[in-house]
C-alpha cells in the first residue's frame, strides 16, 4: 500500500512538471528520457529478471516504430491506431524471433539475438518501398488533438509520453509481483530446478521475450511520432547496445532501474556538456565498473542504501 | 565467368584470413576462460590505430610497427584479462555486458584522440601489383594470406610442440584437471588473452595498408570471426581456421549471384544454420555444462 | 612558477576586447557532424561558415536597425542522429534563441530538425543535405541552398546521355545520398542503359567483390555514389585490378583534398557532378577560391562555397527583414530573397528549394580538372 501511494505521489510530480517549469529544453530532455525509458523497461524484464541477454533489442523499437510510419502515413491509419498495432507487431516478431532465439542457450542466445538486430536493421536501412530506407521516413505526425489537447505542444506530448512510461512501468510492476515474474527469477537463478519442479522454461521464456519487445515497440512508436522522423539510425546495433548500458547503469531486476538509467544516460551530457565522445567513454568505463563492483547498478545501490538506513532507523 | 571466380575466390582467401586471426583470438580465449570477449573487434582496431601510430612517429619500417602494435596490444590484453574478466570469471552475463562496455570505451576514446576521419596508412612496398592471367592484386593481398598461413602455422606448432602450448591444450580441455597437475592456469589465462590479442593486433595492422584505419573497421571482421568460430566449433582452433575462411571464400563468392547488399547476410545465414542443423560447429566437441 | 614574460600576451590579449568597440552580438546556430564517418564533409561545411563569419565580422559586422551586429556561431554536433538533431534544435531554439539555424548533413537528421524550425517560427537553411523528400513536406520554414538529388543527378543523366556510356554500373553508398542516386538515375536513363547496381554500408571498406562483378558485366562507366573516403579506396581497387572502365563521381571526388588522397594518373579522365569548380575563370568563384586558401591553405570545394553562401545569404534576409530576432519575418524575407552567392545567384522556389547551376568536371592527366558542363561554361584543364 505503502508502494502505491509513494507511486502516485511520484507520478503526480512529474505530471506537474509543466507547470512548475518554464524551460521548454527540460521538458524535450525529459520527453527522451521516457523514450528511453519504455525499451528499457522491456529489456529489464528479459535481462534484470530472467537473465536473458538480448543484444537486438531496438530492433524491435524499430519494427513498432515503422509499422506504425507506414500505417499512419501510408495507410492514413490515426495515432491511437497505430500505436495499438505498432506494439502488438513489436510483440509478435518478438514471440517469433524470441522463440528461434530462445532455443539456444547463454552464448549462442546473445549471438543470434544479434544477429537478428542487425538483419532486422538491415531490412529498415535498404526496403526503400516500405521504409523510405536510409533516407528516412518523414513526416511522421504527431498524434491528432483529442477535442482542444493538441499534441504539438512540447508539455502536451510530454504527457503523453509520461503517461506511456508510468503504464511500462506498471506493467513491470505488475509482471513482477506476479506468478509469473516469480517464475521468470526462478528461470534466472536455475532453469534446471525451475524445469524439474515442472516449469515450461521455453513458454514463459518466450512469452517475456514478446512482452519486452511489445514494450520496446510502445516506445518506438512514440519515438518517431515525436521526432516526426523513422530513421534506422535509431535502431540500430549501437543503440541496442546503448538499452543494454541504460538497465544495467540502472539497475538490472530493479523496478526503477530502467527509468534511472534512461535519466543518466540522456539528461546527464544535456547538463555538462562533455563532448559527445567522451560521454561514451564515461558511460562505458561505467558499464565495466558497475559489472565489477555494483553488479545491482544505481537502482540496487539506492535501495541498498535506502534498506540500510532503514534498519539503522529501526 | 572463372576469371571472375578465381578473383573472387583470391578476394576471399583474404578476407578469410583477417577473420581467421580475429577468429583465433576469440577461440583461444573462449578455449581457455570461456569467456566469449565481445570487445575483440575493438582491439583489433586498436592494432590498426597503433600500427600506424608507429609507423608514422616512431619507425619507418612497416614491419617494425606491425610487431609493436602486436606487443602493445598483448599488454593491453593482459590488463584486460587481469582487471576485467578474471574478476568476473564465472559470471557470464557480466563478462559480456563488461565487454560491451570496453566496446564503448575504446571505440570513443579512439575518436576522442585521434579524431572520428579515416586515418591513411601508405606503404608503398605493399601496393606493388601482382599479376595472375588477366587479373591484378596489390601485394598486401597475398602478404595477408601468406603471414596468416605462417601465423596459423607457428600457432599450431606452439600448441601442439611447446611445453606452454600443451599447457594451454590442457587447460582448455579441463580446467580443473589443469589445475590438479600442477599447470598455473593463472598464467595460461593472461597469456592467452595476449596472444588472442596479439593475433587481432596482427590483423588491424595488416589490414591498414590496404584500406583506411578508422575507429569502426573491427566491427565487422568481429561478427564474421564469430560466425567463423561457430562454423568451426566453439573450442577448436583449426575450426576457427577453417571457419574463418569458408566464410570469407562464400560471402565473395554470394556476391557473383546475389545483391551486394546482403553480402553480410551471408555469414548470418551461415551462423544461424550452423546454431539450428550442427551447434556444435564442423570441428567442435561438445561443450560442456552449458547445452 | 609562473614566468612574466609569459604573462604579457595573455594579459595583452585579456585587454582587447576592451580597446574594440562595444557591439550587439547576433547568434546563429549551426548544425553539423564533426564526428563518425561524415566528419570530412562536415570540415568542409565548417570552414564556409567560418570564412563567411570572419568576412562578416572583420567588415564591423552587418547593420539591422541602424545598429552594427556582429556574427557569433553556435555550432552543435548532431552525428548523423535525428534524435540528436532534434535536441539540438531545441537547444537553439529555446535556450540559445536564435533567429535562425544553418547547416546539417544528413537528409534523415534533417528531417527531424525541420519540424522544431517550424514548431518555433525559426528558419533551417539546409546547405549540404540532399534527400529531395525533405522540401516536399510543405514547411514553410525550410529553404535549402544545394542542390537536391533530383537536381544533380538530372544534370549528370543529361551528360552522360549524350556519351552513350552504357551499361552504366554503380557503387553506391546504402543510405539517403546513395540510394537516392541511384534509383534518380535508373529513372532518367531507364533501366535498360543500367548494370551492376552494388550498394555498401557505411564503414565497409572492401569494394572487391563490386570489383569483380563490374568486370564480369563489362560496364562501360562506373558511378560511385559515395564519398571522398570510401571513394578514394574504391579508386584504387578498381585501377589496382586493372579495371580501365570510365568512372563517375560525386562532388566530393572533385577537390584537391581528393586528389592528394589518390594521385592524378588513377583519377585520369573521371567526371563527377560538382557545384563549385573553384579555378573557374568566373570572378565570383575565382575571388572565392583565392579567399578560402588564404584562410585554410587547401584549395576550396563545393560544400564550403554552399555554407559560405548560406550564411551571408542569412545576413543579407536578415538586413532585408529589418531584423535580428524576428525569425518569420526573416522566413518571408528568405521566401523572397534574390542573392548573388558564390555558386550563382540563389533564389528559393515555393518549396524553399533553391536552383543553382550543377556542373560536371573532368580530372585532367595534371591533376587539374576541366568543365565539361554546361556547354556555355566550358573551360580547359586548369580552369576546373
Amino acid at each position: 500500500m505503502k508502494s502505491l501511494i509513494g507511486f502516485v505521489a511520484v507520478a503526480a510530480l512529474l505530471y506537474a512538471v509543466p507547470s512548475a517549469v518554464r524551460e521548454p529544453y527540460l521538458l524535450h530532455v525529459l520527453v527522451l528520457t521516457c523514450l528511453y525509458a519504455i525499451p528499457a523497461m522491456g529489456l529489464n524484464l528479459m535481462l534484470g529478471y530472467t537473465g536473458l541477454v538480448s543484444l537486438g533489442h531496438m530492433a524491435f523499437a524499430g519494427i513498432g516504430a515503422y509499422t506504425a510510419a507506414v500505417l499512419m502515413v501510408d495507410a492514413k491509419l490515426g495515432f491511437w491506431s497505430a500505436l495499438v498495432l505498432g506494439t502488438l507487431a513489436a510483440g509478435a516478431a518478438g514471440g517469433a524471433i524470441g522463440a528461434v532465439c530462445l532455443r539456444f542457450r547463454s552464448h549462442y542466445f546473445m549471438i543470434v539475438t544479434l544477429a537478428f538486430g542487425l538483419m532486422l536493421y538491415s531490412v529498415m536501412n535498404n526496403w526503400d518501398e516500405v521504409t523510405r530506407g536510409a533516407a528516412g521516413f518523414a513526416g511522421v505526425p504527431r498524434p491528432a488533438p483529442l477535442g482542444a489537447f493538441g499534441f504539438g505542444p512540447l508539455a502536451n506530448f510530454y504527457h503523453l509520453a509520461l503517461s506511456a512510461a508510468l503504464f511500462a512501468f506498471a506493467v513491470q510492476w505488475w509482471v513482477v509481483r506476479s506468478n509469473f515474474g516469480r517464475v521468470l527469477v526462478a528461470l534466472r537463478q536455475d532453469e534446471r530446478l525451475a524445469q524439474a519442479k515442472g516449469v515450461n522454461a521455453m513458454l514463459y521464456k518466450t512469452a517475456v521475450f514478446a512482452l519486452g519487445s511489445a514494450l520496446a515497440g510502445l516506445g518506438g512508436v512514440l519515438h518517431v511520432s515525436f521526432l516526426r522522423v523513422a530513421a534506422p539510425a535509431t535502431f540500430n546495433l549501437a543503440e541496442s547496445i546503448n538499452s543494454v548500458l541504460v538497465v544495467i547503469v540502472g539497475g538490472a531486476g530493479t523496478l526503477a532501474g530502467p527509468a534511472l538509467g534512461a535519466a543518466l544516460f540522456v539528461g546527464l551530457p544535456e547538463y555538462l556538456r562533455v563532448a559527445a565522445e567522451w560521454r561514451l567513454v564515461l558511460f562505458g568505463a561505467a558499464l565495466v565498473l558497475i559489472t565489477l563492483f555494483a553488479p545491482q547498478g544505481l537502482g540496487g545501490l539506492i535501495a541498498g542504501g535506502w534498506r540500510r538506513l532503514a534498519r539503522t532507523r529501526a | 565467368m572463372s576469371a571472375a571466380l578465381l578473383e573472387q575466390t583470391v578476394n576471399g582467401l583474404m578476407a578469410g584470413s583477417v577473420y581467421v586471426l580475429v577468429a583465433l583470438g576469440l577461440v583461444l580465449i573462449y578455449g581457455v576462460m570461456q569467456v566469449l570477449n565481445f570487445a575483440h573487434g575493438v582491439l583489433f582496431m586498436l592494432g590498426g590505430y597503433l600500427c600506424h601510430f608507429f609507423f608514422t612517429r616512431l619507425t619507418g619500417s612497416y614491419a617494425a610497427a606491425v610487431l609493436l602494435a602486436m606487443a602493445a596490444l598483448a599488454a593491453v590484453g593482459i590488463a584486460l584479462e587481469r582487471g576485467v574478466f578474471r574478476p568476473l570469471q564465472g559470471n557470464l552475463r557480466n563478462q559480456v555486458i563488461a565487454s560491451l562496455g570496453l566496446i564503448l570505451v575504446f571505440e570513443n576514446l579512439v575518436i576522442a584522440l585521434w579524431g572520428p576521419n579515416a586515418l591513411q596508412m601508405k606503404v608503398p612496398a605493399t601496393e606493388a601489383l601482382v599479376p595472375l592471367g588477366e587479373l591484378r592484386f596489390p601485394l598486401q593481398h597475398l602478404l595477408i594470406i601468406a603471414l596468416t598461413l605462417a601465423a596459423v602455422a607457428a600457432l599450431a606448432a606452439f600448441l601442439k610442440l611447446s611445453k606452454f602450448g600443451t599447457a594451454i591444450r590442457a587447460a582448455s580441455q579441463d580446467r580443473q584437471a589443469a589445475m590438479v597437475v600442477g599447470i598455473p592456469v593463472e598464467r595460461i589465462d593472461w597469456s592467452t588473452f595476449a596472444l588472442g590479442t596479439a593475433l587481432a593486433a596482427l590483423g588491424g595492422a595488416l589490414v591498414g595498408p590496404l584500406f583506411l584505419v578508422f575507429p569502426q573497421m573491427g566491427d565487422a571482421p568481429m561478427v564474421k570471426g564469430l560466425a567463423g568460430i561457430l562454423l568451426g566449433g566453439m573450442g577448436s582452433v583449426p575450426g576457427a581456421v577453417v571457419g574463418g575462411l569458408i566464410i570469407g571464400v562464400a560471402e565473395a563468392w554470394a556476391t557473383l549471384v546475389l545483391p551486394t547488399d546482403y553480402r553480410d547476410s551471408v555469414a548470418f545465414a551461415i551462423m544461424i544454420a550452423i546454431l539450428m542443423l550442427r551447434p556444435r560447429g564442423l570441428f567442435g566437441v561438445r561443450v560442456r555444462g552449458e547445452q | 612558477m609562473v614566468q612574466p614574460r609569459k604573462l604579457l600576451p595573455a594579459v595583452l590579449l585579456c585587454l582587447l576586447p576592451l580597446a574594440a568597440p562595444a557591439q550587439n552580438k547576433v547568434s546563429l546556430g549551426i548544425v553539423t557532424s564533426l564526428s563518425g564517418p561524415m566528419a570530412a564533409p562536415g570540415k568542409f561545411q565548417m570552414n564556409g561558415f567560418r570564412l563567411a563569419e570572419e568576412e562578416i565580422n572583420a567588415a564591423g559586422g552587418f547593420a539591422v536597425g541602424g545598429r552594427k551586429h556582429a556574427v557569433e556561431l553556435k555550432v552543435y554536433d548532431t552525428r548523423a542522429n535525428p534524435a540528436e538533431g532534434a535536441s539540438a534544435m531545441q537547444r537553439l531554439a529555446t535556450v540559445d534563441r536564435v533567429p535562425l539555424v544553418l547547416g546539417e548533413l544528413h537528409s534523415g537528421v534533417a528531417a527531424a530538425e525541420a519540424p522544431v524550425a517550424q514548431d518555433y517560427g525559426i528558419p533551417l537553411i539546409l546547405t549540404i543535405p540532399t534527400g529531395p523528400n525533405l522540401t516536399e513536406q510543405g514547411n514553410r520554414f525550410l529553404f535549402r541552398v544545394n542542390a537536391n538529388n533530383d537536381q544533380l543527378t538530372a544534370a549528370l543523366a543529361e551528360f552522360i546521355a549524350r556519351q552513350a556510356w552504357s551499361p552504366l554500373a554503380f557503387i553506391a553508398w546504402n543510405n539517403d545520398a546513395g540510394r537516392g542516386g541511384v534509383n534518380g538515375m535508373k529513372k532518367l536513363l531507364g533501366d535498360s542503359r543500367i548494370g551492376y547496381v552494388g550498394y555498401f554500408n557505411v564503414g565497409e571498406v572492401d569494394f572487391s567483390s563490386h570489383v569483380a562483378n563490374i568486370r564480369a558485366g563489362n560496364a562501360r562507366a562506373v558511378m560511385l555514389l559515395m564519398d571522398e573516403e570510401p571513394g578514394s579506396l574504391a579508386i584504387k581497387q578498381l585501377r589496382d585490378a586493372g579495371l580501365k572502365t570510365q568512372l563517375v563521381g560525386t562532388l566530393a571526388m572533385g577537390s584537391d583534398r581528393f586528389l592528394k588522397r589518390l594521385d592524378a594518373a588513377r583519377l585520369e579522365g573521371m567526371v563527377q557532378y560538382n557545384a563549385f569548380p573553384p579555378n573557374a575563370a568566373m570572378p565570383r568563384i575565382r575571388a572565392f577560391s583565392e579567399r578560402y586558401r588564404k584562410k585554410f591553405g587547401e584549395e576550396a570545394h563545393g560544400f564550403a562555397a554552399q555554407s559560405y553562401d548560406g550564411l551571408m545569404l542569412a545576413v543579407a534576409a536578415m538586413q532585408k527583414a529589418g531584423t535580428a530576432s524576428d525569425g518569420r519575418a526573416i522566413r518571408d524575407a528568405l521566401a523572397a530573397i534574390e542573392h548573388d552567392g558564390v555558386i550563382g545567384t540563389i533564389r528559393f522556389d515555393a518549396k524553399g528549394q533553391a536552383h543553382p547551376p550543377v556542373y560536371v568536371t573532368q580530372w585532367c592527366a595534371n591533376g587539374t580538372r576541366r568543365i565539361l558542363h554546361p556547354e556555355s561554361l566550358k573551360a580547359d584543364c586548369g580552369a576546373g
